[in-house]
This record gives structure tokens, sequence and C-alpha cells, in this order.
């Protein structure tokens, strides 16, 4: 997995690239300290270039938005498709973080 | 396609492994001739032909660079990958034969090998180029397996053989010794040189319909399955295998797991 940030006026928003499994651990960890670090309030991951994502990789999206409560930011999954939004429905993600199309 | 079912069984279970040939990229070939010739099979250079043949990962082609990358070699007529345990002689890598053959596709690797391998998305691969064409998998139903067979390998390798907890709680803290433990264990030579052998099978179940059974091994301490949690970030991922496999057996108190998949 890859990952670019755009800073925007309102919003960053974070775009993954590839596959995103239980061994993008460090990448994970680092993405999650640049989202805190930013000073945006709004915090969107972009899912649209993701291709696959593993139960770890669910779990890692969920430390984020955890991580991004306890800094008081609002965090957001945006564009799944294929793989990664059929998992996020099967897991009621949905419930959790807001997702938008 | 010519022929009915029994032409489509036939295809199905063609390249289950009575080997012939042994490909070693890894090897020079004054040692490949003597190692084949001392296993009654002939040496292959490249993974031509329609013949079942064993290949050996060695040397450079380890740790996921190199020729297991090469997309060729996941396909038939490739029926086995396996990276000899060090000092294995031709008595020891017969007897690893042995256990390839009868299935249609037969991996004993190393940790440290197939964790660089993203092997869920390889075996998918595999698994399709084996399938007669009218068994394709497709869309949500391919999807699915890749998911669980990733799963499922993951597991062996992470929580198996190389003994990592699932992450429990969600907090970075949390991600930070995930990350640790992992990279620590693969470090270590003797967890990294424990085995996985993942097996699968194509056969004919009812109604004409293929049955793929794909069944993971690895040499960690086994786990007991219990009722499943939602609480931590990562689980074994066995809830999601479950709702994806249409057989799931765990034996070997947790070392062996064996997915059915019906087509």
């Amino acid at each position: 997995m890859d990952y670019g940030i755009e800073v925007r006026d309102q919003e960053a928003v974070i775009r993954l690239r590839g596959r995103l499994t239980f061994n993008d651990h460090a990448k994970l960890r680092a993405l999650i300290g640049e989202m805190g670090q930013n000073k945006l309030r709004r915090q969107v991951l972009d899912l649209s270039s993701l291709e696959f994502v593993d139960s770890a990789g669910i779990g890692m999206l969920l430390i984020a938005r955890e991580e991004m409560e306890r800094a008081s930011k609002q965090f957001v999954l945006r564009g799944a498709a294929g793989q990664v939004k059929r998992v996020l429905t099967v897991a009621q993600i949905a419930k959790i973080v807001p997702i938008e199309d | 396609m010519i022929g009915g079912t029994t032409q489509e069984t036939s295809q199905a279970t063609a390249y289950r492994a009575r080997f012939t040939r042994l490909l070693a990229p890894g090897l020079p070939a004054d040692r490949l001739d003597r190692l084949a010739w001392e296993l009654g099979l002939a040496p292959a250079t490249d993974p031509a032909g329609s013949e079942p043949l064993a290949a050996l990962v060695t040397g450079s082609e380890r740790n996921g660079a190199g020729l297991m990358d090469a997309d060729a070699l996941w396909l038939p007529p490739v029926a086995a990958w396996i990276e000899p345990p060090s000092r294995t002689d031709a008595s020891g890598l017969a007897r690893l034969l042995a256990d390839a053959a009868g299935n249609d596709l037969y991996l004993n690797l190393t940790t440290a090998t197939a964790h660089g391998l993203q092997p869920g998305r390889r075996l998918l691969a595999a698994l399709s180029a084996r399938l007669a064409p009218g068994w394709a998998l497709e869309g949500d139903r391919r999807d699915d397996v890749e998911l669980a067979l990733h799963e499922a390998v993951s597991n062996a390798l992470v929580h198996g053989n190389l003994g990592v907890t699932a992450m429990k709680e969600l907090n970075a803290r949390e991600l930070d010794r995930f990350s640790r433990d992992l990279n620590d264990r693969l470090a270590d030579p003797v967890l990294a040189a424990r085995r996985v052998v993942i097996a699968l099978r194509i056969d004919p179940a009812e109604n004409g319909r293929p049955l793929v059974t794909v069944e993971i091994t690895d040499e960690g301490t086994g786990f007991s399955p219990g009722p499943r949690s939602s609480s931590g970030a990562s689980g074994r991922g066995l809830g999601l295998i479950g709702e994806i496999a249409d057989g799931l057996e765990i034996e070997d108190g947790g070392r062996r797991i064996r997915l059915g998949f019906r087509l």
C-alpha cells in the first residue's frame, strides 16, 4: 500500500493505493502520525484506488479512527469500491465510521 | 470445449502431481542434473510443457524476490514449490515430493519466503488457472475466496509461525506493539525458518461441480478457536473465513485449517 496526502482548504485527503494488509503496519502508523500533525479538523481517507483490504487492514482503519477522535478530528472514509466496499459492508464499518461515496 | 463431464473431470485433476520434471532456478546446472537424477526426474530449465513439474526455491529467489514473483511459475504445469530445509538430501526431498503428490498445487515454504509473497493473491491466480473455463471465479465470489485464502495464510504466518498476538485494542500503541513484534520475530532465524505448507486440490463434487479444498499447516503453538470477539482490531479473521468458505475445519490443535469452496 502507498498513500499520498493532499491538504485542501477544509479537509486533508489521504489517498490509499494498492493493497492494505497486516503487512502495512508501519505505513499505517506513519499515516496516523501525519494525519494528527496537519492542522485540519477533517481527515478524509480516499479509498477509491485501494484494491484490497484484509481484516487487519480494517482493524488499522479503526485504530486511525480512534486516534483521530482522541485528537478531536473528524475521520471519514470515501470512495470505497469493489472488494474494499464489500468488506467494509460485511464488517458493518458504517456503524462506526462515516462512509461517503 | 470437446467432450462433457469426463473431459472436465480429467482436466480438473490433470495437474495433480506425479512429478516428471524438476526445476530449480537457483541451482547450478550440474547440481540440478545430479539432484534430478537421484530423484528419477528430468531436469527442466523452464516451466514449458504439460507434464507436472516440481520447482525448488533456493538461494537468490527467496524472500519474494526473483523467480517466485514470475507469474508463469504459479501456473500449470508447475504443481509444487518446495523450499528445501537446509542440508536436505535427495531422500529428504523425495519425502517432500511424496507429500506434494496428489495435490493440484503444493507449497512448502519458510515463513520468511511466504511472508513476502502475498500468497492469497497468488493462490487465487493459481486456483483460477486450474479451473475448467465454465467454473471460473468471478466478481464478489472471486474477491471473497481471495480474502479467505489471504486471511488463512496470514494467520498461519503471523499468529501461527511467528506467534504474534492479534491487535486487541484500538489504539496506536497497540499498532506499535504489533509492528514491533512482527519485525522482531521475522528477524528471529528460528521463527523465520518455520514452515507453512499449503495444499490445494480440486475435486469433482455433486452435480459435477468442483469442490476446492485448501489445507494450510503451520508450525506454531496452535490455538483454540474461541467465541468470536468484535472488540479487537484484528482477530484471526476466522469469522470472515467462516462466512466465505463452505467448509472450515481446524485440526492439530489449531495448526491446520482446511477450507472448502464449492464452485
